[in-house]
Protein backbone atom coordinates (compact mmCIF):
# COMPACT_ATOMS: atom_id res chain seq x y z
CA UNK A 1 0.00 0.00 0.00
CA UNK A 2 2.94 2.15 1.29
CA UNK A 3 4.30 1.73 -2.55
CA UNK A 4 1.20 2.43 -3.82
CA UNK A 5 0.91 6.11 -2.66
CA UNK A 6 4.98 6.67 -2.81
CA UNK A 7 4.00 6.02 -6.72
CA UNK A 8 0.99 7.86 -7.06
CA UNK A 9 3.00 11.42 -5.46
CA UNK A 10 5.77 10.89 -7.92
CA UNK A 11 3.40 10.53 -10.94
CA UNK A 12 0.62 11.83 -10.06
CA UNK A 13 0.78 14.77 -12.67
CA UNK A 14 1.59 11.99 -15.14
CA UNK A 15 -1.62 10.53 -13.72
CA UNK A 16 -3.96 13.21 -14.47
CA UNK A 17 -2.84 13.90 -17.69
CA UNK A 18 -3.27 10.46 -18.96
CA UNK A 19 -6.84 10.94 -17.92
CA UNK A 20 -7.22 13.81 -19.01
CA UNK A 21 -5.83 13.41 -22.19
CA UNK A 22 -9.04 10.14 -22.71
CA UNK A 23 -11.23 12.48 -21.63
CA UNK A 24 -10.72 15.12 -23.82
CA UNK A 25 -9.80 13.26 -26.79
CA UNK A 26 -13.04 10.61 -26.86
CA UNK A 27 -15.69 12.72 -27.82
CA UNK A 28 -13.91 15.54 -29.46
CA UNK A 29 -14.62 14.61 -32.44
CA UNK A 30 -18.76 13.38 -31.94
CA UNK A 31 -21.41 16.30 -32.42
CA UNK A 32 -23.35 15.15 -29.24
CA UNK A 33 -19.82 14.72 -27.45
CA UNK A 34 -20.38 13.83 -23.67
CA UNK A 35 -24.13 13.65 -24.02
CA UNK A 36 -22.92 10.11 -25.09
CA UNK A 37 -22.04 8.85 -21.88
CA UNK A 38 -25.55 9.99 -20.44
CA UNK A 39 -27.78 8.93 -23.61
CA UNK A 40 -26.41 5.01 -23.87
CA UNK A 41 -27.19 4.28 -20.42
CA UNK A 42 -30.66 6.31 -20.76
CA UNK A 43 -31.52 3.90 -24.18
CA UNK A 44 -29.87 0.68 -22.14
CA UNK A 45 -32.61 1.89 -19.06
CA UNK A 46 -35.74 2.28 -21.64
CA UNK A 47 -35.15 -0.83 -23.06
CA UNK A 48 -34.59 -2.92 -19.90
CA UNK A 49 -37.75 -1.31 -18.47
CA UNK A 50 -39.76 -1.57 -21.49
CA UNK A 51 -38.71 -4.97 -21.15
CA UNK A 52 -39.31 -6.16 -17.76
CA UNK A 53 -41.48 -3.98 -16.29
CA UNK A 54 -44.37 -5.53 -19.05
CA UNK A 55 -42.82 -8.76 -19.97
CA UNK A 56 -41.16 -10.04 -16.66
CA UNK A 57 -42.86 -8.79 -13.33
CA UNK A 58 -39.88 -7.99 -11.29
CA UNK A 59 -40.60 -7.76 -7.45
CA UNK A 60 -38.83 -4.35 -6.51
CA UNK A 61 -40.30 -4.15 -2.70
CA UNK A 62 -42.33 -1.06 -3.98
CA UNK A 63 -40.01 0.88 -6.14
CA UNK A 64 -40.93 1.48 -9.52
CA UNK A 65 -38.83 -0.70 -11.96
CA UNK A 66 -37.12 2.13 -13.77
CA UNK A 67 -36.03 3.89 -10.29
CA UNK A 68 -34.89 0.16 -8.96
CA UNK A 69 -33.28 -0.60 -12.24
CA UNK A 70 -31.24 2.80 -12.72
CA UNK A 71 -29.73 2.30 -8.94
CA UNK A 72 -28.04 -0.98 -10.42
CA UNK A 73 -27.04 0.16 -13.71
CA UNK A 74 -25.31 3.13 -13.17
CA UNK A 75 -22.71 1.19 -10.77
CA UNK A 76 -22.46 -1.63 -13.59
CA UNK A 77 -22.08 0.73 -16.48
CA UNK A 78 -19.39 2.41 -14.57
CA UNK A 79 -17.69 -1.09 -13.98
CA UNK A 80 -18.17 -2.51 -17.16
CA UNK A 81 -16.82 0.63 -19.17
CA UNK A 82 -14.02 1.11 -16.71
CA UNK A 83 -13.10 -2.09 -16.99
CA UNK A 84 -13.34 -2.29 -21.22
CA UNK A 85 -10.93 0.54 -21.17
CA UNK A 86 -8.24 -0.56 -18.48
CA UNK A 87 -7.77 -3.60 -20.63
CA UNK A 88 -7.03 -2.38 -23.78
CA UNK A 89 -4.69 0.69 -22.20
CA UNK A 90 -1.44 -1.13 -22.02
CA UNK A 91 -1.73 -2.09 -26.09
CA UNK A 92 -2.98 1.03 -26.93
CA UNK A 93 -0.36 3.23 -24.53
CA UNK A 94 2.50 0.93 -26.63
CA UNK A 95 4.41 3.91 -27.76
CA UNK A 96 4.64 5.23 -24.13
CA UNK A 97 5.36 1.96 -22.65
CA UNK A 98 8.41 0.55 -25.30
CA UNK A 99 9.67 4.68 -25.15
CA UNK A 100 9.19 5.86 -21.97
CA UNK A 101 9.82 4.33 -18.25
CA UNK A 102 6.63 5.02 -16.18
CA UNK A 103 5.35 2.89 -13.51
CA UNK A 104 3.01 0.88 -15.84
CA UNK A 105 0.07 0.56 -13.79
CA UNK A 106 -0.70 4.69 -14.12
CA UNK A 107 -2.30 3.36 -17.81
CA UNK A 108 -4.57 0.79 -16.54
CA UNK A 109 -5.39 3.38 -13.46
CA UNK A 110 -5.66 6.64 -15.72
CA UNK A 111 -7.80 4.81 -18.04
CA UNK A 112 -10.20 3.80 -14.73
CA UNK A 113 -10.01 7.89 -14.12
CA UNK A 114 -10.95 8.74 -17.25
CA UNK A 115 -14.16 7.10 -16.90
CA UNK A 116 -15.34 8.91 -13.63
CA UNK A 117 -16.65 11.85 -15.71
CA UNK A 118 -19.42 9.53 -17.24
CA UNK A 119 -20.31 8.25 -14.00
CA UNK A 120 -20.63 11.69 -12.69
CA UNK A 121 -23.11 12.68 -15.09
CA UNK A 122 -24.93 9.30 -14.57
CA UNK A 123 -25.11 10.03 -10.90
CA UNK A 124 -26.64 13.48 -12.19
CA UNK A 125 -29.16 11.75 -14.34
CA UNK A 126 -29.53 8.88 -11.33
CA UNK A 127 -30.84 11.78 -8.77
CA UNK A 128 -33.13 13.36 -11.28
CA UNK A 129 -34.87 10.14 -11.46
CA UNK A 130 -35.18 9.70 -7.58
CA UNK A 131 -36.58 13.16 -7.43
CA UNK A 132 -39.12 12.73 -10.46
CA UNK A 133 -40.28 9.01 -8.77
CA UNK A 134 -40.82 10.31 -5.23
CA UNK A 135 -37.76 8.09 -4.26
CA UNK A 136 -37.51 10.72 -0.43
CA UNK A 137 -33.88 11.22 1.08
CA UNK A 138 -32.98 8.62 3.33
CA UNK A 139 -29.34 8.98 5.90
CA UNK A 140 -28.17 5.36 4.30
CA UNK A 141 -27.59 7.49 1.49
CA UNK A 142 -24.53 8.88 3.01
CA UNK A 143 -22.68 5.11 3.07
CA UNK A 144 -23.18 5.37 -0.74
CA UNK A 145 -19.00 6.29 -0.97
CA UNK A 146 -17.96 3.27 1.24
CA UNK A 147 -19.93 1.09 -1.43
CA UNK A 148 -18.30 2.64 -3.93
CA UNK A 149 -14.67 2.13 -2.65
CA UNK A 150 -15.23 -1.40 -2.38
CA UNK A 151 -16.55 -1.41 -5.88
CA UNK A 152 -13.55 1.13 -7.20
CA UNK A 153 -11.16 -1.77 -5.49
CA UNK A 154 -12.97 -4.46 -7.62
CA UNK A 155 -12.42 -2.68 -10.50
CA UNK A 156 -8.63 -1.50 -10.46
CA UNK A 157 -8.07 -5.60 -9.33
CA UNK A 158 -9.65 -6.85 -11.86
CA UNK A 159 -8.57 -3.97 -14.63
CA UNK A 160 -4.76 -5.04 -13.34
CA UNK A 161 -5.04 -8.37 -14.15
CA UNK A 162 -6.78 -8.31 -17.44
CA UNK A 163 -4.71 -5.46 -18.86
CA UNK A 164 -1.52 -7.41 -17.77
CA UNK A 165 -3.32 -11.16 -19.27
CA UNK A 166 -4.03 -9.03 -22.62
CA UNK A 167 -0.89 -7.96 -23.55
CA UNK A 168 0.44 -11.26 -23.75
CA UNK A 169 -2.98 -12.68 -24.78
CA UNK A 170 -5.34 -10.25 -27.11
CA UNK A 171 -7.55 -12.34 -27.25
CA UNK A 172 -8.61 -10.93 -24.06
CA UNK A 173 -9.81 -7.84 -25.06
CA UNK A 174 -11.98 -10.18 -27.50
CA UNK A 175 -13.27 -12.24 -24.39
CA UNK A 176 -13.89 -9.76 -22.11
CA UNK A 177 -17.06 -8.49 -23.41
CA UNK A 178 -19.00 -11.66 -23.21
CA UNK A 179 -17.21 -12.17 -19.71
CA UNK A 180 -19.18 -8.72 -18.85
CA UNK A 181 -22.48 -10.23 -20.26
CA UNK A 182 -21.71 -13.11 -18.42
CA UNK A 183 -21.16 -11.27 -15.30
CA UNK A 184 -24.13 -8.85 -15.79
CA UNK A 185 -26.29 -11.31 -15.77
CA UNK A 186 -25.16 -12.99 -12.93
CA UNK A 187 -25.54 -10.06 -10.68
CA UNK A 188 -28.84 -8.89 -9.80
CA UNK A 189 -29.56 -5.21 -11.77
CA UNK A 190 -32.33 -6.60 -13.51
CA UNK A 191 -33.72 -8.77 -11.03
CA UNK A 192 -34.06 -8.91 -7.83
CA UNK A 193 -32.12 -11.24 -5.47
CA UNK A 194 -35.70 -12.44 -4.14
CA UNK A 195 -36.25 -14.31 -7.42
CA UNK A 196 -32.76 -16.53 -7.05
CA UNK A 197 -34.00 -19.86 -5.47
CA UNK A 198 -33.24 -20.23 -1.94
CA UNK A 199 -30.90 -23.70 -3.19
CA UNK A 200 -28.83 -21.36 -5.32
CA UNK A 201 -28.50 -18.31 -3.15
CA UNK A 202 -24.90 -19.30 -1.43
CA UNK A 203 -23.56 -19.64 -5.23
CA UNK A 204 -25.08 -16.46 -6.38
CA UNK A 205 -24.23 -14.46 -3.54
CA UNK A 206 -19.97 -15.71 -4.82
CA UNK A 207 -20.20 -13.19 -7.46
CA UNK A 208 -18.63 -9.94 -5.29
CA UNK A 209 -20.99 -8.19 -7.39
CA UNK A 210 -24.15 -9.24 -5.94
CA UNK A 211 -23.41 -7.78 -2.74
CA UNK A 212 -21.93 -4.53 -3.75
CA UNK A 213 -25.09 -3.77 -5.73
CA UNK A 214 -27.44 -4.93 -3.22
CA UNK A 215 -26.30 -2.76 -0.46
CA UNK A 216 -26.52 0.35 -3.28
CA UNK A 217 -30.46 -0.44 -3.50
CA UNK A 218 -29.73 -0.56 0.28
CA UNK A 219 -28.89 2.36 1.06
CA UNK A 220 -30.54 4.72 -1.77
CA UNK A 221 -33.99 3.17 -2.63
CA UNK A 222 -34.79 1.52 0.85
CA UNK A 223 -33.02 3.62 3.42
CA UNK A 224 -31.71 0.02 5.16
CA UNK A 225 -28.15 -0.02 6.47
CA UNK A 226 -26.17 -1.37 3.68
CA UNK A 227 -23.26 -3.37 5.42
CA UNK A 228 -24.59 -6.71 6.05
CA UNK A 229 -22.39 -10.34 5.32
CA UNK A 230 -22.67 -10.61 1.50
CA UNK A 231 -21.17 -6.52 1.52
CA UNK A 232 -18.30 -7.72 4.28
CA UNK A 233 -17.52 -10.84 1.79
CA UNK A 234 -17.29 -8.46 -1.32
CA UNK A 235 -15.49 -6.22 0.68
CA UNK A 236 -12.64 -8.74 1.87
CA UNK A 237 -13.20 -10.71 -1.30
CA UNK A 238 -12.49 -6.80 -3.62
CA UNK A 239 -9.39 -6.29 -1.60
CA UNK A 240 -8.09 -9.80 -2.36
CA UNK A 241 -8.60 -9.48 -5.99
CA UNK A 242 -7.16 -5.93 -5.30
CA UNK A 243 -3.74 -7.77 -4.00
CA UNK A 244 -3.37 -10.23 -6.41
CA UNK A 245 -3.89 -8.07 -9.25
CA UNK A 246 -0.85 -5.97 -8.36
CA UNK A 247 1.09 -8.91 -7.78
CA UNK A 248 0.35 -10.71 -11.01
CA UNK A 249 1.17 -6.79 -12.57
CA UNK A 250 4.34 -6.21 -11.03
CA UNK A 251 5.52 -9.43 -12.06
CA UNK A 252 4.47 -9.22 -15.99
CA UNK A 253 4.94 -5.50 -16.24
CA UNK A 254 8.92 -6.02 -16.69
CA UNK A 255 8.20 -7.89 -20.12
CA UNK A 256 5.59 -5.69 -21.37
CA UNK A 257 8.29 -3.67 -23.83
CA UNK A 258 9.91 -6.76 -25.05
CA UNK A 259 6.13 -8.30 -25.75
CA UNK A 260 4.94 -5.31 -27.68
CA UNK B 1 35.51 10.33 -11.94
CA UNK B 2 32.28 8.73 -11.41
CA UNK B 3 30.32 6.87 -13.93
CA UNK B 4 26.59 7.93 -14.96
CA UNK B 5 25.97 4.77 -16.45
CA UNK B 6 27.72 1.65 -16.16
CA UNK B 7 26.53 -2.31 -17.34
CA UNK B 8 28.36 -5.02 -15.99
CA UNK B 9 27.98 -8.48 -18.07
CA UNK B 10 24.30 -7.60 -19.55
CA UNK B 11 22.36 -9.69 -21.54
CA UNK B 12 19.13 -9.58 -23.13
CA UNK B 13 16.87 -12.47 -24.75
CA UNK B 14 13.87 -11.97 -26.64
CA UNK B 15 11.65 -14.71 -27.39
CA UNK B 16 11.14 -15.21 -31.28
CA UNK B 17 7.92 -16.41 -32.11
CA UNK B 18 5.74 -15.36 -29.08
CA UNK B 19 2.21 -16.69 -28.30
CA UNK B 20 0.01 -12.99 -28.74
CA UNK B 21 -2.89 -15.29 -29.97
CA UNK B 22 -4.65 -17.92 -28.03
CA UNK B 23 -4.96 -19.98 -31.48
CA UNK B 24 -1.02 -19.53 -31.42
CA UNK B 25 -0.86 -20.82 -27.85
CA UNK B 26 -2.90 -23.47 -28.95
CA UNK B 27 -1.05 -24.60 -32.27
CA UNK B 28 2.35 -24.47 -30.64
CA UNK B 29 1.26 -27.22 -27.90
CA UNK B 30 1.43 -30.21 -31.01
CA UNK B 31 4.56 -28.34 -32.58
CA UNK B 32 6.91 -27.72 -29.08
CA UNK B 33 10.19 -25.58 -29.74
CA UNK B 34 8.28 -23.21 -31.79
CA UNK B 35 9.71 -20.70 -29.48
CA UNK B 36 13.64 -19.89 -29.99
CA UNK B 37 15.34 -17.51 -27.66
CA UNK B 38 17.03 -14.75 -29.39
CA UNK B 39 19.87 -12.62 -27.64
CA UNK B 40 19.61 -9.13 -29.10
CA UNK B 41 22.85 -8.24 -26.06
CA UNK B 42 24.98 -10.69 -24.84
CA UNK B 43 27.49 -10.05 -22.09
CA UNK B 44 27.89 -6.16 -22.65
CA UNK B 45 30.01 -3.88 -19.74
CA UNK B 46 30.72 -0.79 -20.29
CA UNK B 47 30.79 2.70 -18.14
CA UNK B 48 30.62 6.13 -19.44
CA UNK B 49 31.27 8.68 -17.70
CA UNK B 50 29.82 12.27 -16.32
CA UNK B 51 29.98 14.89 -19.20
CA UNK B 52 31.00 11.91 -21.93
CA UNK B 53 29.45 11.59 -25.20
CA UNK B 54 29.21 8.46 -26.89
CA UNK B 55 27.99 6.92 -29.75
CA UNK B 56 27.01 3.75 -30.88
CA UNK B 57 27.39 2.15 -34.00
CA UNK B 58 26.54 -1.14 -35.65
CA UNK B 59 24.40 -3.01 -38.14
CA UNK B 60 20.52 -2.65 -38.17
CA UNK B 61 19.51 -5.57 -35.64
CA UNK B 62 22.66 -5.49 -33.95
CA UNK B 63 20.88 -4.46 -30.13
CA UNK B 64 21.55 -0.79 -30.32
CA UNK B 65 18.49 0.65 -30.18
CA UNK B 66 18.16 -2.28 -26.56
CA UNK B 67 20.48 -0.43 -25.22
CA UNK B 68 19.37 2.97 -24.95
CA UNK B 69 16.18 0.90 -24.13
CA UNK B 70 18.05 -0.73 -20.97
CA UNK B 71 19.58 2.71 -20.16
CA UNK B 72 15.98 4.36 -20.16
CA UNK B 73 14.82 1.29 -18.05
CA UNK B 74 12.02 0.88 -20.36
CA UNK B 75 12.98 -3.41 -20.68
CA UNK B 76 14.42 -5.44 -18.04
CA UNK B 77 17.92 -7.44 -18.49
CA UNK B 78 18.25 -10.78 -18.66
CA UNK B 79 20.90 -11.43 -16.55
CA UNK B 80 23.27 -8.66 -15.69
CA UNK B 81 23.58 -5.39 -13.71
CA UNK B 82 22.93 -1.95 -14.21
CA UNK B 83 23.41 1.13 -12.56
CA UNK B 84 21.98 4.35 -14.00
CA UNK B 85 22.63 7.16 -12.09
CA UNK B 86 20.50 10.65 -13.34
CA UNK B 87 17.57 12.23 -15.18
CA UNK B 88 17.36 10.45 -18.17
CA UNK B 89 15.37 11.64 -21.06
CA UNK B 90 14.81 9.43 -23.89
CA UNK B 91 14.86 11.16 -27.92
CA UNK B 92 13.99 7.59 -28.98
CA UNK B 93 11.29 8.21 -30.81
CA UNK B 94 10.17 12.02 -30.96
CA UNK B 95 6.20 12.49 -30.11
CA UNK B 96 5.46 9.23 -28.74
CA UNK B 97 2.61 9.62 -26.75
CA UNK B 98 0.96 12.46 -28.45
CA UNK B 99 -2.71 12.33 -29.14
CA UNK B 100 -3.50 13.11 -32.47
CA UNK B 101 -7.08 14.47 -31.34
CA UNK B 102 -5.32 17.18 -29.10
CA UNK B 103 -3.92 19.95 -29.99
CA UNK B 104 0.01 20.83 -29.97
CA UNK B 105 -0.71 22.69 -26.47
CA UNK B 106 -2.18 20.21 -24.96
CA UNK B 107 0.69 17.80 -26.09
CA UNK B 108 2.96 19.88 -24.86
CA UNK B 109 1.47 19.41 -21.62
CA UNK B 110 0.84 15.97 -22.08
CA UNK B 111 3.99 14.76 -23.27
CA UNK B 112 5.36 17.51 -21.37
CA UNK B 113 4.71 15.40 -18.42
CA UNK B 114 5.35 12.21 -19.33
CA UNK B 115 8.66 13.59 -19.50
CA UNK B 116 9.16 14.47 -15.97
CA UNK B 117 8.01 17.90 -15.72
CA UNK B 118 5.94 19.54 -13.46
CA UNK B 119 2.67 21.49 -14.80
CA UNK B 120 4.00 24.74 -13.46
CA UNK B 121 7.65 24.09 -15.32
CA UNK B 122 5.47 23.45 -18.20
CA UNK B 123 4.22 27.22 -17.95
CA UNK B 124 7.05 28.96 -17.58
CA UNK B 125 8.90 26.70 -20.71
CA UNK B 126 5.87 27.08 -22.77
CA UNK B 127 6.80 30.08 -24.68
CA UNK B 128 10.40 28.82 -25.41
CA UNK B 129 9.25 25.11 -26.36
CA UNK B 130 6.86 26.55 -28.89
CA UNK B 131 9.56 29.14 -29.73
CA UNK B 132 12.03 26.73 -30.69
CA UNK B 133 9.66 24.30 -32.67
CA UNK B 134 8.38 27.18 -34.70
CA UNK B 135 4.67 26.29 -34.70
CA UNK B 136 2.96 29.79 -33.31
CA UNK B 137 0.64 29.83 -35.50
CA UNK B 138 -0.46 25.86 -35.34
CA UNK B 139 0.09 25.42 -31.46
CA UNK B 140 -4.01 25.16 -31.13
CA UNK B 141 -4.13 22.74 -33.81
CA UNK B 142 -5.18 19.20 -33.20
CA UNK B 143 -1.38 17.28 -34.38
CA UNK B 144 -3.15 15.04 -36.28
CA UNK B 145 -3.45 17.89 -38.85
CA UNK B 146 0.99 18.35 -38.52
CA UNK B 147 3.41 17.32 -40.94
CA UNK B 148 5.67 14.98 -39.86
CA UNK B 149 8.21 17.64 -39.97
CA UNK B 150 5.86 19.64 -37.47
CA UNK B 151 5.74 16.92 -35.07
CA UNK B 152 9.24 15.99 -35.05
CA UNK B 153 10.18 19.21 -34.17
CA UNK B 154 7.18 19.91 -31.44
CA UNK B 155 8.43 16.40 -30.01
CA UNK B 156 12.01 17.34 -29.99
CA UNK B 157 11.29 20.98 -28.46
CA UNK B 158 9.56 19.58 -25.68
CA UNK B 159 12.12 16.62 -25.31
CA UNK B 160 15.39 19.12 -25.08
CA UNK B 161 13.39 21.86 -22.50
CA UNK B 162 13.32 19.05 -19.88
CA UNK B 163 16.84 19.80 -19.05
CA UNK B 164 18.25 15.98 -18.17
CA UNK B 165 21.52 14.42 -16.55
CA UNK B 166 21.78 11.92 -19.53
CA UNK B 167 20.35 12.49 -23.08
CA UNK B 168 19.46 9.52 -25.25
CA UNK B 169 19.48 10.24 -29.07
CA UNK B 170 18.35 7.70 -31.87
CA UNK B 171 18.66 8.44 -34.88
CA UNK B 172 15.98 11.20 -35.09
CA UNK B 173 19.16 13.82 -36.63
CA UNK B 174 18.51 12.07 -39.55
CA UNK B 175 14.73 13.49 -40.61
CA UNK B 176 13.81 16.98 -40.36
CA UNK B 177 14.78 20.11 -43.32
CA UNK B 178 18.46 21.37 -43.01
CA UNK B 179 17.40 24.42 -41.42
CA UNK B 180 15.84 22.39 -38.26
CA UNK B 181 18.61 19.94 -38.22
CA UNK B 182 21.42 22.63 -37.30
CA UNK B 183 19.06 24.13 -34.68
CA UNK B 184 19.22 20.73 -33.17
CA UNK B 185 23.24 20.22 -33.85
CA UNK B 186 23.63 23.73 -31.80
CA UNK B 187 21.44 22.31 -29.32
CA UNK B 188 23.24 19.09 -28.82
CA UNK B 189 26.62 21.25 -28.96
CA UNK B 190 24.64 23.70 -25.46
CA UNK B 191 23.90 20.40 -24.19
CA UNK B 192 27.30 19.28 -24.50
CA UNK B 193 28.72 22.60 -23.22
CA UNK B 194 26.64 21.96 -20.08
CA UNK B 195 28.35 18.86 -19.00
CA UNK B 196 25.77 16.69 -20.00
CA UNK B 197 26.15 13.18 -20.90
CA UNK B 198 24.84 11.77 -24.21
CA UNK B 199 24.66 8.30 -25.85
CA UNK B 200 23.82 8.79 -29.67
CA UNK B 201 22.96 6.19 -32.01
CA UNK B 202 23.53 6.94 -35.75
CA UNK B 203 24.24 5.21 -39.80
CA UNK B 204 25.93 9.01 -39.90
CA UNK B 205 29.68 8.45 -39.63
CA UNK B 206 29.68 12.17 -39.60
CA UNK B 207 27.43 13.01 -36.61
CA UNK B 208 29.24 10.44 -34.83
CA UNK B 209 32.28 12.03 -35.56
CA UNK B 210 30.99 15.22 -35.22
CA UNK B 211 30.12 14.98 -31.06
CA UNK B 212 31.20 11.88 -29.69
CA UNK B 213 34.63 11.44 -28.18
CA UNK B 214 33.61 7.67 -27.26
CA UNK B 215 32.06 5.18 -29.88
CA UNK B 216 31.31 1.62 -29.03
CA UNK B 217 30.92 -1.07 -32.06
CA UNK B 218 28.23 -3.17 -31.67
CA UNK B 219 27.84 -6.43 -33.91
CA UNK B 220 25.33 -9.87 -33.41
CA UNK B 221 24.69 -8.35 -29.72
CA UNK B 222 28.56 -8.12 -28.48
CA UNK B 223 30.64 -5.38 -28.07
CA UNK B 224 33.91 -5.25 -30.24
CA UNK B 225 34.87 -2.18 -29.30
CA UNK B 226 34.59 0.63 -26.94
CA UNK B 227 37.13 3.52 -26.98
CA UNK B 228 38.49 6.36 -29.70
CA UNK B 229 35.66 7.02 -32.18
CA UNK B 230 37.82 7.62 -35.27
CA UNK B 231 39.35 4.37 -34.81
CA UNK B 232 36.15 2.15 -34.09
CA UNK B 233 34.39 4.39 -37.26
CA UNK B 234 37.21 3.50 -39.58
CA UNK B 235 37.04 -0.10 -38.33
CA UNK B 236 33.42 -0.04 -38.83
CA UNK B 237 33.52 1.70 -42.29
CA UNK B 238 36.52 -0.91 -43.21
CA UNK B 239 34.25 -4.22 -42.16
CA UNK B 240 30.65 -2.61 -44.32
CA UNK B 241 33.33 -2.38 -47.29
CA UNK B 242 34.78 -6.11 -46.53
CA UNK B 243 31.20 -8.10 -46.26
Amino acid sequence: MKEIIDIYKKYKEVFWQLAYREIKARYKQSVLGYAWAVIVPLLNLLVLSVVFSNLFRVPTGGIPYPVFLFAALVPWTFLSNAITTATGSIISNASLVTKVYLPREIFPLAAIASKSIDLLLTCLVLVIFLFFYGVSFKLTMLLVPIIFLVQLILIIGVSLILSAANVFFRDIENIQSVFLTIWMYLTPIIYSTEQIPESLKPLFYLNPMTGIINAYRDAILFGKFPVNLPFIYSSIFSLFILAFGFYFFRKNSKYFADVI
Amino acid sequence: MESVIEFKSISKKYKRGRRLFLKQALLDLFRPNKQEDFWALKDISFKIRKSETVGIIGDNGSGKSTILKLIAGVVAPTSGWISVNGKVSPLIELGAGFHPELTGRENIYLNGTILGLTEREIDKKFDEIVAFSELENFIDTPVKHYSSGMYMRLGFSIAISVDPDILLIDEILAVGDISFQKKCFEKIKEFKRKEKTIVIISHSMEVIRMFCEKAMLIRNGRCIGFGDTKKLVGSYIKYQDNS
